[in-house]
């Protein structure tokens, strides 16, 4: 049995990739980690003629149950083949605002909780290979005045994947980055409230990169930070 | 099933460091962990057995856990001399077959291993041609050796484990000293010792220059190249 674990399925990108997965049924079981239990519940129906799915029930600011919900899925499913870290969180504040609880929430749901489900599976991954996929941004690589805590945030997932892909590849574990640009998402709208979500990047779009890549049929890309934007004509 | 016995007794006396060279980083993994990750993803290989300073013993068990190592694992105390060291891993060897290694060669393939496993010969060893001239003597030259007769001995080597411990004990009685296992066996004539293709790439991490030579044959041989 193939088996991927995921995060942030219930919304935006992760939604998006969890559907996409199922129709192309790259995997025979997805195990999708969140809080939002009514969201996951709701999308894994749209994926269960297609595919298993399971939710395991997490707060990822509080990721210290990783290793025990790791473990888990490897004694029901047998395998864990592929990790996708797509859950993010934001609260976009200039220095002056920034509190330490900010700072926290937001290095444990896209820093620490992605380092923590990497290193659980690895040790089931390293015998027989596999890939893991992060999500960064753009915004991880250039400045963003206002935006510390995530865009730092996000600067250590790329470093994290391009360290992770020297590191693991001698176990045919393959690691990717992506980064995507501005896309229609809620996480957008609370990083950009004032933009029309119609005139940007769809997070289907975001999803169809990321399915490529973790499909069979990639296997030259990773260790790099792949940026996912697409050109956009003003209207009129 | 057999067992994989690996000497990792060393003191770290040549690498002028503190903590012995099987334990520092190569790679960004602890010398040791190269070789137990291999043997551990072969499943005719049920038990592994590390001849290890007592002292290092909870560290070595906190490795396991941390790279999730399954295959079962046993300490023996290492001794004042290889010789004793090799004694000693064998008190805890409960198959009749034990493949012997040293932490200090990280580079051994699983195919290496493999292909001591599947040998049908019940004691063989690597052996890999000698590139260079070697000579007897050590302030004048007494005599050349014909380098087409020899080999340079590489670990890992597969053993009968009555056969070996027999050499053991024949060496103990007899009060003389070996930096080798094949050898002890083919000096007391208890069987034939096949010698297999040895590899380039399988050297062992003696001298800090090593290290850094190792990091190169990590890439390009354990890794792979990009
Ligand atoms: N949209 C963009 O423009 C853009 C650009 C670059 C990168 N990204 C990245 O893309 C990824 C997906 O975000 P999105 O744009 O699709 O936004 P989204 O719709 O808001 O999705 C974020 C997901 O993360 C989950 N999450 C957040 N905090 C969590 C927590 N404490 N515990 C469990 N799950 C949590 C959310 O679940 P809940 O429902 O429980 O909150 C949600 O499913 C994120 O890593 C984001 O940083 C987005």
């Amino acid at each position: 049995m193939r088996v991927c674990i995921m995060t942030g399925a219930g919304s935006g990108i992760g939604r998006a990739v969890a559907i996409q997965l199922a129709e192309q049924k790259l995997y025979d079981h997805i195990a999708i980690l969140g809080r939002n239990l009514e969201a996951l519940n709701e999308v894994c129906k749209k994926m269960q003629p297609m595919v298993q799915t399971s939710v395991w029930d997490i707060d990822l600011n509080s990721p210290q149950k990783i290793p025990q919900i790791v473990e888990q899925i490897h004694e029901k499913c047998g395998s864990i083949d592929c990790l996708l870290n797509i859950a993010g969180y934001t609260d976009p504040q200039p220095l002056l605002t920034t509190s330490l609880e900010n700072m926290e929430m937001t290095y444990n749901v896209n820093v620490f909780a992605p380092f923590l489900l990497i290193r659980e599976t690895v040790k089931y991954m390293k015998k027989t290979g596999g890939k893991i996929l992060n999500v960064a941004s753009t915004a991880g690589m250039t400045p963003r005045p206002g935006w510390l805590s995530y865009s730092s945030s996000k600067a250590a997932v790329i470093s994290m994947s391009q360290t992770l892909t020297e590191e693991l590849s001698e176990y045919g574990i393959k690691v990717y980055c992506v980064s995507p640009g501005r896309c229609a998402t809620k996480l957008r709208q609370k990083l950009a409230p004032n933009e029309d979500p119609t005139t940007i990047m769809q997070p289907e779009e975001v999803a169809e990169v990321i399915c490529n890549l973790i499909s069979d049929r990639e296997n030259c890309l990773d260790g790099q930070n792949i940026v996912i934007r697409k050109q956009i004509k003003p209207k009129g | 099933m057999i067992t994989a016995v690996i000497l990792s007794g060393g003191k770290g006396v040549r690498m002028k460091n503190v903590v012995p060279k099987q334990y520092l980083l190569l790679a960004g993994k602890p010398m040791i962990m190269h070789s137990i990750e291999r043997i551990d993803s072969i499943p005719q290989i049920n038990e592994i057995v590390i001849v290890c300073e007592k002292s290092f013993e909870s560290s070595l068990e906190l490795m396991m856990k941390q790279y999730n190592i399954t295959t079962p694992i046993r300490f023996a105390p290492a001794g004042a001399t290889r010789q004793e060291s090799v004694f000693s891993g064998l008190q805890k060897v409960s198959n009749d077959l034990v493949l012997l290694h040293e932490a200090a060669r990280p580079f051994v393939l699983k195919n290496d291993f493999l292909k001591l496993i599947n040998e049908k010969e019940k004691n063989v060893t690597f052996g890999y041609e000698i590139p260079f001239t070697v000579v007897k003597g050590k302030e004048i030259i007494l005599d050349t050796l014909s380098r087409d007769e020899l080999k340079n001995i590489q670990l890992p080597q597969k053993f009968e484990v009555k056969t070996l411990l027999k050499a053991h004990e024949m060496a103990q009685k007899n009060n003389e000293k070996f930096t080798e296992d094949a050898s002890m066996i083919t000096t007391y004539k208890l069987a034939d010792v096949k010698i297999i293709n040895g590899n380039s790439y399988n050297i062992k991490i003696t001298e800090p220059i090593d290290f850094l030579v190792g990091e190169i044959i990590y890439r390009e041989i354990i890794r792979g190249r990009k």
